[in-house]
């Protein structure tokens, strides 16, 4: 660790009210965004896509199960991974919990992947969620929400340098960089009213990072996220520690 | 008919791209404020805690153990929302708790021990842990200045008289109020860099930033409303 600035409790505690003044203004700052959000207009789903559920094949208007709101985390786990993506595991760890209590809120969380059940199946069980997944194989449904890469848009990224965090992402499920990022993480959030299904929010990269509470928590402690630090990156699945 | 303005994937689109810039203005901030948290002096901590645990008596620093920095979350037991003898834990710490076993694994991958803490008996909290199924550690802090210390516990005096919560004085406040603190161990030394509380613990609550996407928002009454919605995870209807 670092050596660091010592104080007084009386130091500490004037730097930390000036702290304060600023964590409000960006919590007041997220719940305007909340509303932004909430006023973006709803697309109508008119396209019919199908998914591959332990109960069966289900429409995206089934998904909902009940509830009026249904959150998708678009896990990377593409047909050609062996198992999936490290960082989107340690994502499902997060949103694992939260079902239930979703749930209670009208709201169906849920996961998505390209690979077959199978494939889903075998891997949620031996990272123990209870989380719904389902297969997307053989629909449009990831590709039309922008979290699908064809080879001939993957090109120039693969022909660039291909950052290291991606070559070890990549090996870490069993599959090449060009096999890895035919996949992209994603959340899309939907609302069911008098049968048909409307979609109201997308987000992707950084815009995660609200379902990786380990962040919030590194961003509170001493040292921080600390990812600039060369070698292997930091995160695993978590029976892999 | 929608009850809800129904756009085209364009007006969607435009619409979403410009909120885009805002959410990434505001992550931008999320991470200066990070680094200004780093900034924040350390106090070195002189006085002697001791904390009941599975594994016994320890003192502060060896609740590291054997890592660098230490998360303490203080939760509310046998005072709070929706607590009584047979539910003794608050409900919104529990709400909390939910989301530590998922982020446990990663933070002690990342040299950081998560715990919780209570001003209660061990056995109490352990069996209240056994049957929400939690595995993270839960120490008690009974008999100790440490919850009063870092302002999550409030004397009878206290209560009476007013006292500082969240660092800014309140009349009257509650036994017990929700927070966390964050500690570094350096050659022997446990040092405080850290506390929150309030709405600060808000982004804990991995649910609170879903329904903060989703079409409808986290409660009906805003974020400051203190929703009441939520239960102890054992007891929605169908769990």
């Amino acid at each position: 660790m670092p050596e660091h600035r010592v104080a007084t409790q009386e130091e500490w505690q004037a730097e930390r009210d000036k702290l304060l003044a600023e964590e409000k203004k960006i919590t007041h700052r997220g719940d305007e965004l909340t509303k932004i959000r909430q006023e973006l207009p709803w697309v109508a789903v008119e396209k019919e896509y199908s998914f591959e559920t332990d109960d069966g094949t289900k429409s995206l208007a089934e998904l909902f199960d009940g509830s009026s709101q249904l959150l998708i985390y678009h896990f990377m786990f593409g047909p050609v991974y062996e198992a999936g993506c490290t960082v989107c595991s340690s994502i499902a760890d997060n949103l694992n919990p939260n079902a239930p209590h979703l749930k209670a809120h009208d709201t169906k969380l849920m996961m998505v992947s390209r690979a077959p059940l199978e494939k889903l199946q075998a891997y949620k069980k031996r990272m123990g969620w209870d989380l719904e997944w389902a297969s997307t194989a053989g629909s449009d449904f990831n590709r039309d929400i922008g979290f699908v890469n064809t080879e001939e848009e993957l090109k120039p990224f693969l022909e660039g340098d291909i950052p290291p965090v991606v070559e070890q992402m990549a090996e870490r499920s069993g599959t090449n960089p060009g096999g890895y990022v035919a996949e992209s993480p994603g959340i899309s959030a939907y609302t069911l009213e008098d049968g048909v299904v409307y979609r109201s929010y997308v987000s992707t990269a950084r815009g995660l990072e609200p379902t990786m509470g380990y962040y919030f928590l590194l961003d509170r402690t001493p040292v921080g996220r600390d990812e600039d630090r060369p070698g292997e990156f930091w995160l695993h699945r978590h029976d892999e520690y | 008919m929608a009850t809800h303005t129904v756009g085209t994937d364009e007006e969607w689109l435009g619409a979403r791209k410009k909120l885009l810039v805002a959410e990434k203005e505001h992550m931008r901030q999320g991470d200066e404020l990070a680094r200004r948290r780093r900034e924040l002096p350390w106090v070195p901590i002189t006085k002697e805690y001791s904390f009941e645990t599975e594994d016994g008596t320890k003192s502060l620093a060896e609740l590291f153990d054997g890592r660098s920095q230490l998360l303490v979350y203080h939760f509310m037991f046998g005072f709070g929302y929706r607590v009584d003898e047979q539910n003794p834990g608050c409900t919104g710490c529990s709400f909390a708790a939910d989301h530590f076993d998922g982020v446990l694994p990663h933070l002690n991958g990342h040299d950081v021990t998560l715990m919780a803490e209570s001003i209660a008996p061990l056995s109490e909290l352990n069996a209240y842990k056994e049957r929400m199924d939690w595995k993270f550690p839960w120490v008690s802090s009974l008999g100790g200045d440490f919850k009063y210390d870092f302002g999550a516990a409030f004397t009878q005096e206290q209560q009476e008289n007013g006292a500082e919560f969240n660092f800014r004085h309140v009349d009257h406040p509650a036994p017990q109020r929700e927070g966390m603190s964050a500690f570094a161990l350096q050659d022997g030394v446990v040092h405080h860099t850290y506390s929150t509380y309030d709405r600060g613990v808000d982004a804990l609550m991995g649910t609170f930033q879903y329904l903060d996407r989703s079409p409808l928002g986290r409660d009906p009454g805003g974020p400051d409303s203190g929703g009441s919605w939520w239960k102890r995870h054992d007891e929605y209807q169908d769990s």
